[in-house]
């Protein structure tokens, strides 16, 4: 034990001797880990993130939309469809939204064949939608049964529309509607789940059956699940909306595709991770090159000590603790590095940052594993190193 | 106390080479008691540096055995044969051979590393050796820091600090100028003792005439082994330096 104490204090003072020298071979072990402990605990954070924006938003909703038989133009749903499918007792609540194609809409008449160009998304929507989609307003208000009952020509604009549009709350707006003029009543706010909708225009079914002779049929439902009845209740959409009609009808899930994306960045730090593991490697093939020469340097000091009684062993037990010490630090140090990386990005972006100390104490130990490697070489080398050549007698 | 000499070489041959064998020692008998201050003198080519070698566990005989306090040095495995090194013999070396980046207290230290010692206990000894060179208050200072001189005692502290029974000098005065020579000749005669032999390999005749005891190699044998006394040192002095085979007339030493 005390050999091991004094292995320490031996491989210490090697080590101090060329401090330069050993912190940049601590610089492999320090890029590597950090990489490592980042790109994983990064990953894990913005895992964390989405597992809490998924528990919000609700992995319930399911989309349908009408696809119609074979080579129908602009299929839609029968006119009873949210009866329908509220008839399914998984179903929770549902909404029925009119996609009103081929509408130019435009805030200023200037700027018309800009939004000919880009259209601005025009959608009619119930009472229900609010509720279905769990989006609030930011202000103003909803459609109401006044608007409904007259087909009155208002409009709730989408909060990106309305950032577009320069909506100022409580400054009475219009915006040309395929050519008729629709009053702005409400901003309706951010859809993380359908993001298209932060730019559309949202009028009442009757003003767009009347104005742009749309019928009341619908072409997409939203539909809220029983939550653990998701994946049923997508399966039966189908035949609730249908009836043992032909039509076809498409439906999704919107948080399956945030869940998508998010492993998209995993692959993505995936690659991060590997190419740490790649730094580490790289910086353990610097450790044994610098400690190689390291040991030809100090060919007289082994001399030195051999002659000193200190045998083989003990020669290579030094030089792989200098090479370990190096991977410890630099592991630590790392991981340090890597750390501060994840607080900083996590807190930046807003997410709970997830660092588990299982993630630090595995960089640390790979850092090591890499430079015990690292240290076989020189240090046998080092042992096998004879006294009389090196202390060039008489 | 054992009866077994310090050192005994048994028709050691020391043998180089695979197809074109040479042979630095040539079947060469020695015994070498405690308290024995030696010189080994020689030419260039001699097998004076082969000798020290073996002498200081360095390396192993070719043929024969090296006995060294009654153990047979071909028996022991390195680490055995690394142990008793560091407990018998204390190196002084020509070039000093002392780490550059250590301090000289701690350069001493090393000869006590991996022995169990207390940190403590360690600098207390390495002080000791220090205070009896007298380079006590030197002893933060580093290689570069001292002088050549200083530098050799501070060796001769290393040699010391762990009470060896054999202290072995390679050419000790050889870096030095003749003051600091003198000074450091003047460490080694008080270093010999009745427990401690030295044994020194030089050229210098003026070293060699210091010692008891004067072993003469030439083409790996040796060629005269005699007692020199204190006073016959002019003599020595020119005997050896000019004709190695007059000085084997004078009585050899069995």
């Amino acid at each position: 034990m005390s050999n091991i104490r004094d292995l320490l204090g031996v491989a210490s003072s090697g080590l101090t001797a060329k401090l330069t020298r050993t912190l940049l071979i601590m610089l492999g072990p320090i890029i590597g880990v950090s990489a490592i402990v980042a790109a994983v605990g990064l990953t894990e954070s913005a895992k964390g993130d989405l597992q809490q924006t998924l528990s919000q938003l609700g992995t319930n909703l399911i989309k349908a939309e009408a696809a119609g038989s074979f080579g129908t133009q602009d299929p839609t749903f029968p006119e009873d469809v949210v009866v329908r499918v509220e008839s399914l007792s998984t179903v929770e609540s549902a909404t029925a939204v009119i996609n009103i194609a081929g509408v130019v809409t435009s805030p200023y008449s200037a700027a018309d064949s800009y939004y000919t160009a880009f259209p601005i998304p025009v959608i009619a929507a119930d009472s229900a939608f609010l509720d279905v989609m769990d989006v609030g307003l930011v202000s103003g208000r909803w459609i109401n049964s006044f608007d409904v009952s007259t087909a009155g020509r208002a409009a709730v604009i989408g909060a990106g529309l309305a950032d577009e549009f320069a909506y100022i709350p409580g400054t009475e707006r219009t915006i040309s509607v395929g050519g008729f003029k629709y009053g702005v009543v409400g901003v309706m706010d951010r859809v993380v789940l359908e993001p298209t909708l932060d730019n559309a225009v949202v009028i009442s079914p009757q003003a767009a059956d009347r104005d742009f002779d749309t019928g009341l049929e619908a072409t997409t439902l939203y539909v809220r699940s029983d939550p653990s009845q998701t994946l049923v209740t997508e399966a039966a959409l189908p035949v609730a909306i249908n009836l043992g009609g032909n039509e076809e009808v498409n439906t999704s899930v919107p948080t399956d595709a945030l869940e998508s994306a998010a492993a998209a960045d995993t692959t993505l730090q995936a690659i991060v991770a590997l190419m740490g593991g790649l730094a580490l490697v790289v910086g353990g093939v610097g450790i044994a090159n610098v400690m190689s020469i390291s040991v030809i340097q100090r060919s007289s000091e082994i001399g030195i000590r051999r002659a000193l009684g200190h045998g083989r062993g003990l020669i290579a037990g030094q030089f792989m603790l200098e090479s370990v010490v190096v991977g410890l630090f630099g592991g630590m140090a790392g991981a340090g590095v890597g750390s501060l990386v994840v607080a900083f990005v996590s807190r930046s972006r807003g997410w709970v940052v997830v660092l588990r100390p299982g993630l630090l104490l595995m960089g640390v130990a790979a850092a090591i594993g890499v430079s015990v490697l690292a240290g076989l070489y020189p240090s046998t080398k080092a042992a096998r190193l004879e006294p009389l050549e090196t202390l060039r007698l008489g | 106390m054992s009866a077994e000499p310090l050192l005994r070489l048994d028709n050691v041959s020391r043998i180089y080479g695979d197809e074109v064998q040479v042979h630095a020692l040539d079947g060469v008998s020695l015994t070498i008691e405690s308290g024995e201050f030696v010189s080994i003198v020689g030419p260039s080519g001699s097998g004076k540096s082969t000798m020290l070698g073996l002498l200081g566990l360095l390396d192993l005989p070719s043929l024969g055995e090296l006995w060294v306090t009654g153990a047979a040095v071909s028996e022991l495995t390195d680490a055995e044969r690394s142990r008793l090194r560091g407990d018998v013999v204390g190196f002084v070396f020509q070039q000093f051979h002392l780490i550059p980046y250590l301090d000289a207290r701690r350069n001493v230290e090393t000869a006590l590393l991996y022995r169990g010692l207390s940190s403590s206990a360690r600098r207390r000894l390495a002080m000791n050796a220090l205070e009896r060179i007298g380079l006590a208050d030197r002893a933060d200072h580093r290689p570069v820091q001292l002088s050549g001189g200083e530098q050799q005692r501070v060796a001769i502290a290393r040699a010391i600090v762990t009470d060896p029974a054999l202290i072995l000098a390679d050419e000790p005065t050889g870096a030095l100028d003749s003051t600091n020579a003198a000074n450091v000749m003047e460490i080694f005669r008080g270093l010999h003792s009745p427990e401690r032999a030295v044994a020194i390999v030089t050229h210098d005749p003026a070293v060699a005439a210091s010692a008891g005891r004067r072993i003469s190699m030439r083409d790996g044998k040796i060629v005269a082994d005699e007692i020199v006394r204190r006073g016959d040192a002019g003599s020595a002095f020119g005997g050896t330096l000019g004709d190695p085979s007059a000085t084997s007339t004078s009585g050899t030493l069995s």
